[in-house]
């Protein structure tokens, strides 16, 4: 097209203020893109799914939640009675045991936590390994068969590994904190793929179990205190939210849960609880922080082009003399304006998705529980509108005012 | 030290180079200037007039040859030397006046005086002085802006002369007025020559500027082809 | 944190001096201290007069408006985010009195993880240093534990349940010696049983709670329409109402005084009841007052490494927040990032301007260099007409965000991994340290922009400039 051709060459026509509205936008953009990402992020999270739900079942009033292992085996089938109740379709429990390497201290390097569970689990229940490639699949496989068959297997994450200054195959001493004197021996026996379990240990809960079980041979038969409090969650798998709002049902009317008593939510409602501190700084990001970036840019972007416009006011009045319409003109300007913000708009948000993705293997997400994130790929089409719409708003007055230019005005001056 | 010439160039040459082509601009050019002339400088574009006034304002230096304003080797001083040198010794006059817009017409004459270790008031004295010259005195706080072509021309000869320097140079200064105005800024400058003693190098295309000169130089292609005390009138 | 970069002990003292009157941090001070200098020495040996550049800004209004607005969006943004720093900051601040040593369980860092059997720590109360004005020791022997709240009348779509976070006291006069709590007028400390009918009919009781006054504003924020007209206060509970919790009636006896500190987002209940109810058989925590800082220290000492009688784990109580401070840094190095990223953006914004600037008036750099007036000056010039625009634009900025001082917040307070946490309400607080991090940074992006376009102006030649 002809006129794109223009709009182009007046782009180039001063490089250095190309370049330095371009750079300008993409670093803006890729502020928006971060912050657009996380809130997404966290969105999704709380969303609601409709299917293939997760329900999180937890003790009832107190955080954290401790509940007595006894009730794993009824909530694993959804405190299940009648006929025609509903099972869920999977389910694992956790119970966290935190512990330390050397028993005098604890440190970055010596303290462990690590998720008690059932090893087979891992590969069904677990975010992001119930999905993975084909090789990490199949080793994860062999460690937790090994873990199965050996009770006292540990699998970390590969950070956490290199903290603890481990390998596989090592054996070492946890001693318990939270539960006191229960000290495990343990034998690592996998790593988990590298992601978001990067700095987590899994140990199989029998191992947990039996070493309460023992404690009170050596104890003059008391229980360990925390002998009735070694389950802290149970997840149960749910084909949709009809068999989860049954299942919840099931769990609630079941009188087998008095004490404590327990209360089931989906992941996505746990989270938004656990969000709800959060809310102010959220809100903070999302309107004032995103919109502060965008006017931002579009000022940058709107002082580029009002400097362009007014240098060329001769060159406006040629256009006219020639017979350009205002409307052209103006189309000229924003199309300028346009190519400038949606390209470098693209561009910043393809290199934030192609950096964080895949050179950075994604992101850490510094808050809790929270694992990698990744930017989405709709963030494509954030840069470009984001670029666009910026430039678009930001041209607005200066491409008004170059249509608006009166031929005689400018020729008297110049004369 | 009467007799000593206010301007002496000796032997000039002047090249530069565009690409690999060495283009001769001045080709060994001798000339000198006594104190007080008012010399009118000629000839066709690319003549090298403009060159040889600029290594006379000392804001070039030759490729060959030396270049003496009243007993300085000015084509041998650095570029700081230079620039002191001229705040002192040169006024400039420009065919389209190179005044600051933003600055009234009393800050522009002020400029020059800026760089010289003078008080407010002393600063005050010169200014009011150079304007009342020029016959601007009324319109010290207009802006060039606000100013007729004529009238910001003298704003510019005030400036040339606020340092009290004794060489003025003058680039076209009639090129872009009509002839009222054109005359008024020649009789300006006789006068200058006159009754202050300014010696004025002049490089202009108007005939009837030149006529008012005391000599004309004619270059062309770098070198001097006229040496006309008095013009009459030249086609 | 804070490091100086001055060499010599007079200028050390003097920065001191400046930065403990001023209210900036050594950190801080001393870079605006120099790019201040900087700016002076520029007007001082700058010959071309700054009205010039002034002049031109004004002439290009438009231009120097779209450049300022840019660093005054910047700035702004800078001081809000600096400003909810600054109140976590403070909360945790005014959340430790010196005075006062935290006693946890061995190991323990946090309350919310913290077990004190009942037997173990009898004999605290006995140790020296422990204030007794009238004969009994001021030690508080608390329990701190989170719940769950189904949130009544809960908006659909919005959070169903929230945390509430409940201590339980053993003596309600001694916890609020040892933490300074005063009660607003109206209100009380619980009974003796820490119970009181509310139903003789169906012989219910309800629990008595003393709230702080951020909790009572969200407990309050749950009723209905109807309930609000009803109220005695309708901006938070207040003395007599009640809420409803583990199915059971909770009354408001007293509310707490705000105390900008963490006890504002809490419920206090007596010990002996919530305990049981709850499952938690032991203390969290138990605090001491001392008579002052140095006593604390040495309390605190001796209950680490000389105390026999019990594992324990003393901290003094500013320690004990401190130690929980760790979220306070994690969004700190999130805002700076943020605020680098749009500076730099605000930078190159800056860098186009002038580069027109001087694109537009190189015949003016040509007369001035061919006047006499050296590169330098061109460049001092310039640089000049850059800080003057940061400077406006930031001064603007950081006007704007200080009407963000005093607005409120919700956050959470962490030791970081291990989940815990204390939620809180702070309020963001723009403090002198806050402006001059603004006005910093405005001027660095000035000069950042400036110096490209500046250095470029300095090297045009008087004739090239006027051809």
């Amino acid at each position: 097209m002809k006129f794109l051709r223009i709009v182009v060459e007046n782009v180039l026509r001063n490089p250095l203020r190309t370049l330095l509205t371009t750079l300008g936008t993409m670093v803006l953009v890729f502020v928006v893109t971060m912050v657009w990402s996380v809130l997404s992020f966290l969105d999704e999270q709380t969303a609601e799914k409709n299917a293939n739900l997760k329900a999180i079942v937890t003790e009832r009033w107190q955080l954290p939640s401790q509940m007595p292992y006894s009730y794993a085996a009824s909530l694993r089938e959804g405190a299940a009675r009648e006929a025609d109740d509903i099972r869920p379709t999977d389910s694992m429990t956790w119970s966290f045991f935190g512990g330390s390497l050397d028993p005098e201290s604890r440190t970055r390097e010596s303290s462990l936590f690590a998720f008690a569970l059932q090893p087979e689990k891992l590969m069904t229940m677990m975010d992001e390994l119930d999905a993975l490639p084909l090789s990490q699949a199949a080793e994860l496989e062999i460690a937790v068969e090994k873990m199965a068959g050996n009770r006292q297997g540990i699998i970390l994450g590969r950070d956490r590994l290199a903290a603890i200054n481990k390998q596989i195959g090592d054996r070492f001493t946890l001693y318990g904190f939270n539960y006191e004197d229960i000290n495990l021996e343990l034998e690592v026996v996998g790593v988990f793929p590298p992601g978001r379990y990067d700095n987590s240990a899994a140990i199989n809960v029998e191992y947990l179990n039996a070493a309460m079980d023992a404690y009170p041979q050596t104890h003059a038969g008391q229980k360990h205190p925390l002998a009735d409090k070694s389950l802290n969650l149970v997840w149960l798998r749910v084909p949709n939210t009809q068999a989860y709002s049954q299942v919840a049902e099931q769990i609630s009317n079941s009188p087998s849960y008095a004490s404590p008593a327990v209360k089931v939510e989906t992941a996505s409602s746990g989270v938004a609880t656990f969000l709800e501190a959060y809310r102010d700084l959220v809100w903070g990001m999302r309107w004032l922080l995103a919109p502060a970036i965008l006017i931002t840019l579009s000022l940058v972007i709107s002082n580029a082009i009002s400097i362009s416009v007014r240098e060329r006011q001769k060159e406006f009045a040629v256009l006219k003399v020639l017979g350009f319409k205002p409307f052209q003109i103006l189309s000229l300007v924003i199309g300028e304006s346009l190519l400038i913000g949606a390209t470098a708009g693209l561009l910043s948000a393809g290199a934030t998705w192609g950096l964080i993705n895949h050179v950075m293997g994604g992101f850490t997400f510094p808050i809790a529980f929270f694992g990698i994130f990744y930017i989405p790929d709709a963030s494509l089409w954030w840069g470009l509108a984001v670029g666009g719409g910026a430039a678009l708003l930001g041209s607005c007055v200066p491409a008004w005012t170059a249509c608006r230019v009166r031929v005689s005005e400018v020729f008297a001056r110049v004369a | 030290m009467a007799n000593e010439p206010c301007v002496s160039v000796n032997g000039v040459h002047k090249f530069f180079r565009r690409g690999s082509e060495r283009v001769d601009v001045l080709n060994g050019l001798t000339l000198s200037v006594p104190e007080g002339e008012f010399l009118g400088l000629m000839g066709p574009s690319g003549s090298g007039k403009t060159t040889l006034l600029n290594l006379i304002a000392g804001l070039d230096k030759p490729s060959e040859g030396e270049v003496w304003v009243r007993g300085e080797k000015i084509s041998a001083k650095s570029e700081g030397g230079l620039a002191d040198w001229r705040t002192r010794s040169i006024g400039f006059i420009f065919q389209f006046y190179h005044l600051l817009p933003v600055l009234t017409a009393y800050r522009n004459v002020e400029i020059p005086l800026l760089l010289l270790p003078l008080n407010a008031k002393q600063r005050r004295e010169q200014v009011m002085t150079a304007l009342e010259v020029v016959g601007l005195a009324d319109r010290i706080k207009h802006r060039p802006g606000q100013l007729s072509g004529g009238q910001q021309q003298r704003v510019g000869i005030a400036r040339a002369i606020v340092t009290d320097p004794s060489l003025i140079v003058a680039d076209e200064p009639t090129g872009d007025l009509d002839a009222a105005s054109a005359g008024e800024i020649l009789d300006l400058l006789c006068e200058l020559k006159a009754s202050l003693n300014k010696t004025i190098i002049m490089v202009t295309h108007d005939p009837r500027a030149a006529s008012r000169a005391d000599r004309v130089l004619h270059l062309d292609k770098g070198q001097l082809v006229a040496d006309t005390p008095a013009l009459s009138e030249t086609a | 944190m804070i490091n100086s970069h001055t060499f010599n002990p007079s200028a050390q003292l003097l920065a001191q001096t400046a930065a403990s009157t001023l209210g900036i941090s050594n950190s801080v001070l001393v870079p605006l201290g120099v790019l201040f200098g900087l700016a002076a020495l520029l007007l001082f040996f700058g010959r071309i007069p700054i009205s010039y550049n002034l002049l031109n800004l004004t002439v290009r209004w438009r231009t120097t408006l779209l450049t300022a607005l840019a660093f005054t969006l910047v700035i702004s943004l800078l001081t809000v985010m600096l400003a909810f720093v600054n109140g976590m900051y403070q909360l945790t601040e005014n959340s430790g009195h010196p005075e006062n040593v935290v006693v946890l369980a061995e190991g323990s860092t946090d309350e919310s993880f913290s077990n004190l059997g009942f037997s173990d720590i009898g004999d605290i109360e006995n140790q020296a240093g422990i204030l007794r004005p009238d004969g009994r020791p001021l030690l508080s022997r608390e329990t701190y534990l989170v719940v769950n709240q189904p949130i009544p009348n809960a908006p659909p779509g919005g959070p169903q349940r929230r945390f509430l976070q409940l201590r339980g006291i053993v003596d309600p006069n001694i916890a609020a010696q040892v933490h300074q709590i005063v009660l607003y007028e109206g209100g009380g400390w619980f009974s003796e049983s820490g119970v009181q009918e509310v139903d003789s009919a169906s012989a219910t009781t309800a629990v008595e709670v003393v709230v702080g006054e951020g909790i009572a504003r969200e407990l309050g924020s749950s009723r209905t329409e109807a309930e609000l007209a009803a109220a005695a206060n309708s901006n938070r509970l207040d003395v007599g109402d009640v809420f409803s919790l583990s199915n059971r009636p909770w009354k408001v006896v007293g509310v707490m005084q705000s105390s900008g500190s963490t006890f504002d987002s809490e419920v206090w209940a007596k010990q002996s009841l919530i305990g049981p109810m709850f499952g938690k058989e032991t203390y969290t925590a138990l605090v001491a007052r001392t008579a002052d800082a140095e006593s604390a220290a040495t309390l605190k000492n001796f209950l680490n490494n000389d105390y026999k009688k019990a594992a324990v784990s003393a901290l003094s109580e500013p320690e004990y927040y401190a130690g929980l401070s760790s979220t306070n840094r994690q969004f700190l190095f999130g805002i700076i990032f943020v605020a680098i990223v749009m500076a730099i953006g605000g930078v190159f914004g800056v860098m186009n301007t002038m580069f027109a600037a001087i694109g537009q008036r190189t015949k003016d750099i040509g007369v001035l260099r061919l006047i006499g007036y050296r590169r330098r000056q061109i460049l001092i010039s310039f640089l000049l007409e850059s800080l003057a625009i940061a400077f406006i634009g930031g001064l603007l900025g950081c006007a704007v965000g200080m009407l963000a001082d005093g607005w409120t917040a919700t956050s959470i307070l962490s030791a970081g991994q291990g989940g815990g946490g204390k939620f809180i309400v702070l309020k963001l607080a723009v403090d002198a340290n806050t402006i001059a991090v603004g006005l910093l940074l405005a001027l660095v992006m000035g000069l950042a922009g400036g110096l490209l376009p500046s250095l470029s102006a300095m090297r045009l030649s008087a004739l090239d400039a006027l051809r």
